[in-house]
């Protein structure tokens, strides 16, 4: 007389007997993500969609590789993460960033199964990182943003005891161990104490660690932090040549123009809630659609600020600066309404040599979405 | 002009070297098969400056020991039995490194695994904690192998010295064995509770302490046994080989698997394995007292009673552990719920949760109270004691036991009702749960000291009122001991009962949660595994 109940905590659509897979449910009312909850609370305000019946946690869309889901964690009051839902796509490097303290480091942590959410649930190819960590951690590379070595080992033997521990034996470990060393640069080093080496090394040494078990996805805490530019350079190629291997990278890092030149997609978290999400060029636009604009004109400079402020009011002009024959401003429109200002200066008898429109960078981007928050 | 391709000599493969290949590839498959820590660790150890030193120093005392001992021998060593000064002088030599440093390194190997953050690297691994824990577990062991093959000669040399015969020197090394693995147990153990730099001030200093104090003790019984001899009859030495073994292997395997638990996330089940260890122990525990009652008579008398003391002990700790944890089951765990109705009825009270810990502690408890009474019972009728002094003797052990029992299902039940309250607050910090748990234990020992004293008409006791407080088995022994006031023992199982019956009745709710289906995906990919 065998009762089970099904489903309620799987995460496989092709679960036998489960419900079938609900892509519009809410996603705060998966069993998954409230029942495995270590302490099992739902965050205040979620009384009710706690007590809502489970629906089967699996990806919304199977081709993403990483899912967080509505993933809460709390140490006593405070809020390291939360409420942070994202998804990162199969062979996409997405960039995490945030300033010290925004929870990035807690997410990717219970993310590589080292931490339990307080709430909510993250998936890593399809599995749950409370209920089954150690099929996550098959497919997972957690490269932690500092990490612990062992004394009297050479980086051979370090490699060599991870990848056995990974289950690798015999010829398929020799291999592996070989590639590993020859694709992060350490195998003229291999027979050397890893104690002795220096900080790029030992990040590569890591790197290698969390690559010796081919995993489909890297997690990447800091990879760039303490590193000289060519060993930035070199860590960066890496990173460029595994996603295009096919690898799934979620990378956090503080030196944005490098993420923003890896990157398919970023997220920007703070004060444990995500703020934006998606490609710079979508953030943008999803943000306040600010422009900046650089004049070159060549006659009547002691005209050009009245000639701006007779601008369409719509366009509000701000932070005008005259600089001899430049003259930079933001307004707040987009190429059309960027062509009309140039049309104007030139109706108006302007010499317009150069015109220069400034697309935000990553840098810019992070400062205006956490604008307010930061500090 | 014809050109000849340049052809490779070849040498046929020798004999040889074919037997060193297959050799090679062999070893590659043991290491392959063995525990990645146990090569780690080994690896690494054989380069420690620890291991060197060690090495280095069994070396040179046992050296040194060779010639200074047969000197100061000289020239009785050609015509008297000369073993017993040598074999001792050995066993110092080989007793400190086997019971202090081997064990000292393993807590030490699986603390900085944990201070320096490498515990987490291999915890992303697919090594269990389990596979963690043994092997540390055997790479100690190997250490120690490695020691005592180091000095087997110089065993081999005191033997041929004559004075002590084999089995005593079998039973030194066996020994010798068995206490360092067990410290070496505790060691471990003891690794994953530092938490701080005071912490592991702190647990360094208690794990010395017994580990000085183990040796002491071992040492002085080992000394003992080569000076004057093994007192045991064959019967009687076989059946403490086998009772001793049997023990360390149930209190080894009970450590082990808290050592594993304490580095196991939450959300798996952790309850399930540290109660079946539990209640092996404990049962070999009763076992072995009762069958040292049956094989050594008399003398058995105050291991017996030692035994019950331990048992009552470590149900007292481990019950209020018990209950005290958490109510929620996981998805995880609810996936290895019991599914068919008497697995349900039967196997529930191994699952985790504090309501199916309590009725475990019962049932446990029940059930020793009640093996030991009856064993002890058929004991003393297979023996043919006559009628007044099996009354005596139940009234001074069996009346006892059964009032601590009693008295500790009210306790239990006591700390439940705490830690519920405590829990009510989503995180409580661990130092509330313990603050609250030490006053529970502090009244619960100050009641039956009440007791005593009450219907003592608060006459001064005759012995240190501190262990007594603190031991409720002694208090309550003694109060027994002094006799009390008709009714008291009655109304103190009464309440046991029906607390005990509340408690079940409170805790049918449990057997509700159903299993639920692992996900098929899941369930291939543990297959292919």
């Amino acid at each position: 007389m065998n009762d089970i109940q099904q489903d309620s905590g799987g995460q496989d659509s092709g679960t036998e007997g489960t419900a079938a897979m609900q892509p519009d449910a809410p996603i705060a009312s998966t069993a998954t993500a409230g029942d495995t909850a270590s302490d099992q609370t739902a965050p205040p305000g979620d009384a009710s969609e706690s007590r809502r019946e489970p629906t089967v946690g699996v990806h919304s869309d199977p081709s993403d590789c990483i899912e967080l889901r509505r993933l809460h964690r709390f140490f006593g009051d405070t809020r390291a993460v939360n409420d942070v839902t994202f998804s990162v796509g199969r062979g996409q490097v997405f960039g995490y960033i945030g300033p010290n303290g925004a929870g990035k480091t807690t997410s990717m942590r219970i993310l590589a199964t080292l931490d339990l959410p307080s709430y909510g649930d993250a998936f890593v190819d399809g599995f749950s990182v409370v209920n089954d960590p150690e099929l996550v951690r098959k497919r997972l590379g957690f490269m932690p943003d500092s990490f612990g070595t062992y004394r009297d080992v050479n980086c051979r033997e370090y490699l060599d005891f991870f990848a056995r521990a990974y289950g690798l034996v015999g010829r398929q470990r020799t291999r592996r161990l070989q590639w590993v060393l020859d694709f992060t640069g350490t195998s003229g080093m291999a027979t050397k104490p890893i104690r002795g080496l220096s900080k790029g090394m030992k990040q590569r040494l890591c790197l290698g660690r969390a690559l010796v078990h081919d995993p489909a996805v890297m997690i990447l805490d800091e990879p760039a932090a303490g590193l000289d530019p060519r060993a930035r350079i070199e860590l960066r190629r890496m990173i460029r040549e595994l996603a295009d291997r096919g690898k799934t990278i979620l990378i956090s890092s503080h030196i944005l123009t490098e993420l923003a030149e890896m990157c398919d997609a970023v997220g920007i978290i703070e004060q444990g809630q995500l703020l934006a999400t998606g490609s710079v060029d979508q953030i943008q636009s999803d943000t306040q659609n600010r422009s900046e604009l650089t004049l070159r004109i060549l006659n009547r400079h002691d005209e050009i600020l009245t000639c701006l402020s007779g601008l369409d009011e719509n366009l509000t002009i701000d932070n005008p600066i005259l600089d001899g024959q430049f003259v930079r401003f933001g307004f707040s429109g987009n190429m059309t309404d960027q062509a009309a200002i140039v049309t104007h200066f030139v109706t108006q008898g302007f010499h317009v040599a150069e015109v220069n429109a400034h697309k935000k960078s990553l840098e810019d981007l992070f400062l205006q979405v956490t604008e307010g928050l930061v500090q | 002009m014809t050109t000849v391709a340049p052809t490779i000599e070849t040498e046929p493969a020798s004999a040889d070297s074919n037997w060193l290949a297959w050799l090679d590839r062999w070893c590659e498959r043991v290491g392959d098969a063995i525990n990645p820590i146990l090569v780690k660790e080994t690896r690494q150890s054989l380069k420690s400056r620890q291991f060197v030193v060690t090495f280095s120093m069994i070396l040179f005392a046992a050296l040194a020991w060779t010639i200074a001992g047969s000197l100061s021998l000289m020239p009785q060593i050609y015509t008297t039995p000369s073993a017993p000064r040598m074999m001792i002088g050995y066993y110092a030599v080989l007793a400190l490194p086997m019971m202090m440093v081997v064990p000292l390194a393993a807590y030490r190997s699986l603390e900085s695994e944990i201070d320096d953050g490498t515990l987490e690297l291999l915890s992303i691994t697919t090594l269990s904690p389990w596979q963690i824990v043994m092997g540390k577990l055997a790479s100690a062991s190997l250490q120690m192998l490695l020691y005592f093959v180091t000095l087997f000669p110089c065993l081999a040399y005191a033997y041929s010295l004559r004075g002590v015969d084999l089995p005593t020197t079998l039973l030194v090394v066996a020994s010798l064995a068995v206490t360092g693995l067990l410290l070496t147990v505790i060691g471990l153990f003891f690794a994953p509770l530092a938490r701080g730099r005071s912490g592991r001030v702190a647990t360094m200093l208690v794990l010395i302490f017994l580990l000085v104090l183990a040796e002491y003790g071992i040492s002085s019984m080992v000394v003992g046994m080569i000076l004057y001899g093994n007192p045991l009859s064959p019967p009687e030495l076989l059946f403490t080989v086998l009772a001793t073994l049997a023990l360390a292997a149930a209190l080894g395997h009970l450590l082990l698997t808290a050592t594993a638990a304490q580095l196991t996330p939450e959300t798996e089940n952790r309850s399930t394995s540290l109660r079946l260890s539990l209640l092996v122990l404990t049962t070999i525990c009763v076992a072995t007292m009762v069958a040292g009652l049956l094989v050594l008579g008399n003398r058995a008398i105050p291991v017996y009673i030692g035994g019950l003391v331990v048992i009552a002990g470590l149900w007292t700790f481990c019950g209020a552990l018990m209950v005290g944890e958490r109510s929620t089951i996981t998805p995880r765990i609810r996936r290895e719920l019991p599914s068919s109705f008497l697995a349900r009825l039967f196997l529930t009270w191994l699952t985790p949760g504090p309501t199916t810990g309590l009725v475990f502690a019962i049932t446990g408890i029940t059930i020793l109270a009640s093996m030991q009474y009856a064993s002890m019972d058929w004991v003393m009728r297979a023996a043919d004691v006559s009628g007044a002094m099996r009354r005596q003797f139940q009234r001074v052990v069996g009346l006892p036991a059964v009032l601590f029992s009693a008295y500790l299902i009210c306790f239990l039940v006591a700390v439940r009702a705490v830690m519920f309250v405590v829990r009510l607050r989503n995180n409580p910090r661990v130092e509330v749960g313990v603050a609250a748990l030490v006053v529970v234990a502090v009244m619960a020992a100050l009641v039956p000291y009440s007791m005593q004293l009450h219907y003592n008409d608060y006459q001064p006791l005759t012995y240190d009122p501190i262990w007594q407080v603190t031991n409720w088995v002694f208090t309550m022994g003694t109060a027994v001991d002094r006799g009390l006031p008709a009714g008291v023992t009655e109304r103190i199982v009464g309440a046991a009962v029906c607390l005990s019956l509340l408690s079940c009745f409170a805790a049918w709710q449990t057997t509700r949660p159903r299993r639920i289906a692992t996900p098929r995906r899941v369930q291939e990919e543990l297959r292919r595994r």
